[in-house]
């Protein structure tokens, strides 16, 4: 494959980040997708959503999900949580097969999921007092959870009166407080603004560095899959099929200012490249009759 | 500033009004249509087809009767005044030819207790005593002397000419009441006096509020039922009729809702039902009830409870499904979903859809209470009604109208204290909630245990 010549190639590894990597896959298999598809059956026809994805995950990885909009990505994640049956395939955690949802796998869905009845800390006690937790042991878990998202200020604040990234955070401790051994999030910041987002991101991974969890992230967002993720599984649309399972050579502990590195552009032009394929370019936008020619819009 | 905007910005789609605004136009929707009653009842030339009679006159030969207090059309009453005329002067006719007329003592007692109304009317005599005629007499004289001045209605120059004749007449023989010495000719009869009025079906405002006031706290006789057992009476029916419908419906509501096995099972014959028209089952219902309120809370119940499964169910379909799924994800079993998301995510709607049923209870209401042995608030309006005692009806009408209207508007500000999360409460409600909330809170801030 051709790549940028001005960038180094995306599998270029330092030493230290080729051990990492081979650490990882030394590690339990967390999560085992095998021939997964998806096929619905639509008025129109059949459509099959995803087709034959196979991936795995290991424990404590942090696994991207990125590929063009309507590629399946939701569908793969519903899959995972149990939320929706598969046409075909299976998927395991940590050798047990998937068969409905499960306090085992946590889900922190892309819109705001929060039991509005419930305060913060109402919120995330959830999980526990349905599994039978005290509410006295569920109630200081809780603070414990809220307090590593740090929102203790809130805990007694309703959903309606906290903002769109205090909301995710909330739902990211309430997945958490069950303790679940797999956490799915569904593009979990997409509906935040830019600078909201980056700040969840790094939250995310500070999250991520304390509790024992593996994550599989879905994101249509090449910067915030290279920046968190591991691995990134790029999938192709229609129908949805694993295109690449991509190892991110940005050395961890990320920061920011990783951003403009060689490494992390190398990568994502890569991803880029493969999400869309050049010369597949947008075709030039059509003059409309009634544009106004002026030389300094160009 | 201000005053510039004031005439702006009254209309803009889509955008609510400032509170000082909606305010004012909240009232405007409740003085309007008072004002048009006022301004109909009121002012003379607008309507007022009818002439209500407040002095009447009996007439040979006729045999309808006028008394005080009817009404009868504009276009009648000046021949009705007429015809008392031409009476008067035919007595004056025979009283100068000197014939005296058989009867003329008994006819002439009746012509003394002409007056009896306007007596009762300024208090000069209890109502009891309008037949009394030794009172009806001095009045005569009083009247004639200008001792007594008349008000309600006052005397017109015609009329008190009619008394000084009459009792120039009366004092030449008696000056006290004696059915011996009434005169052997006959009295000269009060011309019918009367007001222009609207038409008996609808009083004026400040009738419907005397007689309101009136009946609302008038004693009974032992064993007859005061407004206020009425009034008790209908809420019970209305009450038990929605509480029942309450305690069947929701339930069955919410599964229809949640289980597609009970939506299937339930909701088409429930739709089917509906459409029923429930007085249809009056009859039914008193057959199998029997007398008493159980067939009207029945009737009710049977009104209010296939449109509240319907109502439920579909409230209970529209949570969002994402709350299920999320609810699912984190361990929830299906019991555990029904009482810890179905139930409290839909509880403001569900709230508000009963608010909108109560509504509906309340037509019900009437009809129950027709049913059977009539009842309550709707007995008086039903016997007051044939009675064309429409003055009293409309208060009662009214009260229905207002406690309906009360009760929503009580349920609508309690949803703020209910549902505080649903974000709808005012700030005065979150107020009254946090000190409500406060000793709560200080206990558990106190609480060493935590961490
Ligand atoms: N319940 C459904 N019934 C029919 N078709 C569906 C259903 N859910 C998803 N699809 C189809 O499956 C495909 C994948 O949908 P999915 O929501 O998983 O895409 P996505 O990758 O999450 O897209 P986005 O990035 O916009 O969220 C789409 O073509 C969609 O039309
Ligand atoms: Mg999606």
């Amino acid at each position: 494959m051709k790549t940028d010549p001005l960038l180094p190639d995306y599998r270029e590894q330092t030493p230290e980040v080729a051990a990492r990597f081979a650490r990882l896959v030394k590690r339990p298999v967390a999560l085992e997708v095998s021939g997964l598809t998806k096929r619905f059956e639509t008025p129109r026809g059949i459509v099959t959503a995803l087709d034959d994805v196979s991936f795995s995950v290991h424990k404590r990885e942090l696994l991207s999900v990125i590929g063009p909009s309507g590629c399946g990505k939701s569908t793969l994640v519903r899959i995972l949580a149990g939320l929706e049956t598969p046409s075909g395939g299976e998927v395991k955690v940590y050798g047990e097969p998937v068969s409905g949802p499960g306090p085992d796998r946590g889900m922190v869905f892309q819109g705001y999921t929060l039991f509005p009845w419930r305060t913060v800390k109402e919120n995330v006690m959830f999980g526990p007092r349905m599994a039978g937790t005290s509410a006295f042991t569920a109630d200081s878990e809780a603070r414990e959870w809220i307090e590593l998202v740090g929102l203790s200020k809130f805990e007694n604040a309703y959903p309606h009166q906290l903002s769109g990234g205090m909301k995710q955070r909330v739902a990211i401790a309430r997945a958490l407080a069950n303790q679940p051994r797999v956490l799915f999030m569904d593009e979990p910041f997409g509906a935040l603004d830019a600078q909201t987002r980056c700040q969840m991101q790094s939250y995310l991974l500070e999250i991520w560095k304390n509790v024992d969890i593996t994550i599989v992230f879905i994101t249509h967002d090449l910067d915030e899959a290279v920046f968190l993720s591991d691995r990134i599984l790029v999938l192709d649309a229609n129908p949805g099929r694993v295109r690449e399972v991509v190892e991110v050579p940005v050395p961890r502990p990320r920061s920011t200012e990783q951003l403009f590195d060689p490494s992390f552009l190398g990568v994502r032009k890569h991803i880029d490249n493969l999400i869309h394929p050049p010369g597949q370019e947008q075709k030039e936008a059509p003059v409309l009759r009634m544009a106004v020619a002026d030389p300094d819009v160009v | 500033m201000t005053e510039s905007h004031l005439f702006k910005n009254w209309f803009v789609i889509r955008r609510d009004l400032p509170p000082s605004r909606r305010l004012l136009l909240t009232c405007i929707s409740f003085l309007l249509p008072i004002a048009l009653w006022c301004f109909v009842s009121y002012v003379p030339w607008i309507w007022h087809p009818d002439i209500k009679i407040e002095l009447s006159a009996e007439r040979e030969g006729v045999t309808t009767v006028f008394t005080a207090g009817d009404h009868v059309s504009k276009g009648f009453f000046p021949e009705f005044v007429e015809a008392v005329r031409k009476d008067n002067a035919v007595v004056l006719a025979a009283r100068a030819a000197g014939t005296s007329e058989p009867g003329a003592k008994r006819k002439n007692q009746k012509l003394l207790r002409q007056l009896a109304p306007l007596a009762v009317s300024h208090d000069w005599l209890p109502y009891t005593e309008a037949q009394n005629d030794a009172v009806l007499y001095t009045l005569w004289r009083d009247i004639a002397t200008g001792k007594k001045v008349t008000k309600r209605p006052s005397l017109t120059p015609e009329n008190l000419d009619v008394v000084r004749k009459n009792w120039a007449l009366l004092a030449a023989a008696s000056a006290e009441f004696s059915f011996a010495k009434l005169p052997d000719t006959s009295l000269l009869k009060l011309i019918p006096q009367g007001k222009p009025a609207n038409p008996i079906y609808l009083p004026a405002p400040d009738e419907v509020i005397r007689t309101g006031i009136r009946d609302f706290t008038a004693k009974v006789p032992e064993g007859e039922l005061t407004m206020g057992d009425r009034y008790k009476r209908s809420l019970q029916v209305i009450f038990l009729g929605f509480l029942w419908a309450c305690l069947v419906g929701i339930p069955i509501g919410i599964l229809c809702g949640v289980f597609d096995f009970f939506s299937k099972l339930f909701e088409p014959f429930v739709d089917f039902f509906r459409y029923m028209p429930a007085p249809t089952f009056s009859t039914l219902l008193v057959a199998i009830l029997l007398a008493g309120d159980a067939p009207k809370i029945a009737l009710v119940f049977i009104g209010t409870v296939f449109q509240l499964i319907l109502v439920v169910s579909k409230t209970t379909r529209l949570l969002d499904p994402s709350l299920l799924e999320a609810a699912q994800t984190l361990g929830a079993k299906p019991r555990q979903m029904i009482t810890h998301v179905v139930i409290p995510g839909i509880l403001p709607n569900l709230y508000n859809d009963l608010r909108i049923l109560l509504g509906w209870a309340w037509t019900w209401l009437v009809i129950a209470e027709l049913i059977g042995v009539k009842s309550g608030l709707t007995e008086f309006i039903e016997t007051q009604g044939r009675f064309r005692n429409f003055d009293r009806v409309f208060p009662v009408i009214i009260l229905i109208g207002v406690t309906g209207f009360v009760m929503d508007q009580i349920l609508s500000w309690l949803h703020g204290i209910f549902f505080p999360w649903a974000g709808t409460s005012s700030s005065f409600t979150r107020n009254l909630i946090r000190i409500l909330r406060w000793p709560v809170k200080m206990i558990s801030r106190s609480n060493p245990a935590t961490p």
